[in-house]
């Protein structure tokens, strides 16, 4: 059993490099032998170029604001749509009153996607911070809201009965079982948040900004620099990766009492 | 202090999908104090809806329910229910399972270590204080639900087929558990099984109650046949053995496969 | 029942047991209304907020035109031609962008997943690919898909693509991963050889979830096609995205509006739709 366990990770991870490298290796050759143009698909030199000119400085902005204007926007979007979306959600399941007078308004929002709001968030907020916060909390906001909301809704109606008959009042139900019960439900919520809220600051630099991964996607597909495109697009999905990791880790860290928290 | 059960006329329905259905009706009976009362009968004729009035979750719209001559209002820990499935907090280690109730029922932190340290001893989980509820096995699991309802000293016990998850070995193990547990305190138990043995094992007196709606068929009292050393001071297996367990067994299985093949 | 009393329901929502009793409430009565009534009057409830909130402060219409304006917008839009056409002109590009994103994404996405899931060895290769790409949000896509298909309806199909693609390719696999193996061990027992267990046994099993991944991957591609409409759109006059771009550039905010609504409606009518299908594949469970 063991044996063949491991020969077939052993499996896994040869396919998986001999893959991946080939991968590589095709898009060395196929640019170096010029089959097609830099524009199409940089090859790797040029893209190692791309890389050194953002890292010391594209267009004489340096590096870190493009770090600090994409996060910091992430970053603020995402907690207003927890501080604001969680206790909604919360709010509207334990509360029927709250349900009826602001569900409709919610199924009403929803099927608009977030990055329709971007060219009205300009409109209303213009181009600079207070507008992109406003887009990727609309775009947070949603799962926060709905995670949280099923959280309290699918709490399993024996452990209430159980906590009524050892004395619990309501308050104690919603906060002593109700919400923790709940918690892997609204930590769900809070990561697929994460991930639509990065896609939606980048979609937002797409359109319109001055600084940040998204600013230099665009730009280099202004200047028609596809290595700075493309440096670009890796800088996005590897702080895509991290912001991942280390939300997996808090995840882990909050509910220990859970088995085995699935990796989607 | 009384612990008698009084049931006096007691009607319940339920609006269902397929419209009401009535599934108790005009339920009378008297259960004495510290007497260890179980309910056999077919799926569906009340007997959990019975145990749900009697701990106050919810209130018969005819008919009353006295504890100790005071009518059941509200559920609370003087009223402890253990449910199939445990209901365990799945959040909270056995220690603080157990907490939960002294701790919202305003019992100081000193006498609360105090008295899970005693509980915990009396269901033989010395050292599983830390566990989570996961980690336990199903009796276990179900030894630590009764640990949480009996620390709060309640005057009756209401048990809705708390065994009848486990496999057969450990069913027969909590059986005889469950009897040296109650005997340290003896609240007045209603236990309610689909097992006829664990009826006639564990009962003082047992129930036979009808199809849906729900109504006493026939109560046969086993202390009554056993007089004073009850079947249950002996092993399970040594009991199950003999005739007059036997033939007693019989009839009241002859009494439920009525209710049931009427049915059919 | 005799004395007249009314029967309580028995509530399994967490904060209304405590209300189960003899005595009906005012929540109660408006918890028996219908759905759609209560719907209804609160939506009409939100649009007089907006209407009051725009005509007691006097906000200018550029930044927020009230309800009537933007319904009316809607209307006109009807006939009255924007960039390329009228709104039908508009719907129907985007509705053609998204089915041929959606559709490559099915085509390649459906037989990929399937195949990874009974080929391990395809798998093995497939999965570290995916997982490179994964992080890469749709969106990011757009001026590769430009560079490569130049600024029109092909690059924002492809961002399309993109997006419907993984969540299709997932379930698909998935929904032969986890087939109940003891449904294939019992085929086999029963005779079966591998391809009447693939066509008889892992396929219709696999087919609920494979129609799960065609809605999120419809949902996703919806999403993408209005990032892309308006980050990849300026080759085109046409789309429901571009439509919104037009309003906010012209300072139209009733048109922004208005084609939000309509991007909504659409989106929710398509949702509504491939759920009806999901519904007939899954009429055997639960």
């Amino acid at each position: 059993m063991n044996g063949s366990a491991r020969s077939n990770a052993l499996a896994r991870a040869l396919f998986g490099a001999l893959s991946v490298g080939s991968l590589l290796f095709t898009w060395w050759l196929v640019t170096s032998l010029e089959l097609v143009k830099p524009l199409i698909l940089p090859p790797p030199s040029d893209v190692w170029v791309g890389f050194l000119d953002i890292w010391h400085g594209y267009l004489n902005v340096p590096f870190w604001n493009h770090f600090l204007a994409s996060i910091s926007v992430m970053l603020g979007g995402y907690a207003m749509a927890i501080a604001i979306g969680v206790p909604l959600g919360i709010f509207m399941a334990w509360n029927r009153a709250v349900d009826w007078v602001v569900g409709p308004l919610l199924q009403i929002l929803r099927p608009i996607p977030p990055p329709a709001w971007i060219p009205l968030a300009i409109l209303w907020f213009g181009i600079g911070y207070a507008g992109k916060i406003f887009i990727v909390f609309i775009a947070a906001a949603v799962p926060c809201i709905l995670n949280s909301y099923l959280a309290i809704k699918q709490t399993p109606p024996e452990l209430l009965s159980s906590a009524r008959s050892l004395g619990a009042k309501p308050h104690t139900l919603l906060f002593e079982v109700a919400i923790p019960s709940g918690l892997p439900t609204i930590m769900t919520g809070l990561r697929i948040a994460l991930g639509i809220a990065w896609a939606s600051i980048v979609a937002a630099e797409l359109v319109v900004s001055l600084a940040g991964f998204g600013f230099l996607i665009m730009n280099g597909y202004r200047n028609l620099e596809s290595n700075i495109v493309f440096v670009g697009m890796a800088a996005v999905a590897l702080l895509g990766l991290l912001m991942n990791l280390v939300f997996h880790r808090i995840e882990r860290a909050m509910l220990p009492w859970r088995e085995d928290q699935d990796n989607g | 202090m009384p612990n008698n059960l009084s049931y006096e006329n007691v009607t319940m329905r339920f609006e269902g999908r397929s419209g009401a259905v009535q599934a108790l009706d005009r339920f009378d009976f008297q259960v004495k104090s510290s007497e260890f009362l179980v309910i056999v009968g077919p799926s569906g004729c009340g007997k959990s809806t019975l145990l749900h009035l009697t701990a106050g979750l919810y209130k018969p719209p005819t008919g009353r329910i006295l504890l100790g001559g005071e009518e059941v209002r509200e559920p609370g820990p003087d009223k402890a229910i253990v449910f199939q499935n445990f209901s365990l907090f799945p959040w909270k280690t056995v220690h603080d399972n157990i907490d939960f109730g002294l701790r919202i029922n305003g019992v100081p932190a000193a006498d609360r270590e105090d008295q899970i340290k005693r509980v915990i001893r009396l269901i033989g989980l010395d050292g599983f204080e830390n566990h989570y509820p996961r980690q336990l096995s199903g009796g276990m699991q179900q030894r630590v639900a009764i640990a949480r309802s009996f620390v709060l000293k309640p005057r009756t016990l209401l048990m809705d087929e708390p065994f009848a998850a486990l496999d057969a070995q450990n069913r027969q193990i909590m059986q005889e558990e469950l009897v040296r547990i109650w005997q340290t305190q003896r609240p007045t138990v209603m236990f309610i099984t689909h097992s006829v043995e664990e009826a006639v094992f564990l009962a003082d007196r047992v129930i036979v109650m009808t199809r849906r709606p729900g109504r006493v068929k026939e109560v046969i009292d086993i202390a009554n046949i056993t007089g004073d050393h009850h079947w249950r001071a002996d092993p399970f297996d040594e009991v199950i053995r003999r005739a007059d367990f036997q033939d007693v067994r019989s009839r009241i299985w002859g009494l439920v496969k009525s209710e049931i093949s009427v049915r059919n | 029942m005799a004395d007249g009393t009314a029967e309580p329901s028995v509530s399994r929502l967490p904060a209304e047991a405590d209300r189960v009793s003899t005595t009906r409430t005012l929540g109660d009565r408006i918890e028996a209304l219908p759905n759609a009534l209560r719907v209804g009057v609160m939506l009409f409830f939100w649009l007089a907020v907006w209407y009051g909130v725009v005509e007691l402060f006097g906000v200018s219409k550029d930044f927020l035109p009230n309800p009537i304006d933007v319904i009316s917008r809607i209307v006109r839009l009807a006939w009255e031609p924007v960039g390329a056409g009228p709104l039908l002109t508009h719907a129907w590009a985007s509705i053609v962008r998204l089915l041929w994103g959606f559709g490559a994404a099915i085509v390649i996405g459906v037989p990929l997943g399937l195949a990874m899931a009974y080929f391990r060895p395809l798998q093995w290769i497939v999965a570290p690919l995916f997982e490179l790409f994964r992080y890469i949000p749709p969106i990011a896509w757009a001026p590769f898909a430009m560079f490569w298909f130049g600024a029109g309806s092909s690059a924002q199909a492809y961002v399309i693509f993109t997006s419907s693609f993984a969540p299709i390719l997932i379930n698909s696999f998935r929904g032969v991963q986890l087939v109940d193996s003891r449904l294939i061990d019992a085929a086999r027992t029963l005779g079966a050889k591998s391809w009447t267990i693939l066509f008889e046994v892992a396929l219709p099993a696999a087919l609920p979830h494979v129609v799960t991944g065609l809605r999120i991957g419809l949902a996703t591609g919806w999403m993408a096609l209005i990032a892309a409409e308006i980050v990849a759109g300026t080759g085109s006059r046409d789309g429901l995205g571009y439509l919104i771009l037009q309003g906010q550039q012209q300072l139209h905010a009733d048109l922004t509006i208005g084609a939000m609504v309509l991007i909504g409606i659409l989106g929710s009518l398509i949702d509504l739709a491939i759920r009806a299908v999901e519904g007939r594949f899954a009429y055997w469970r639960s």
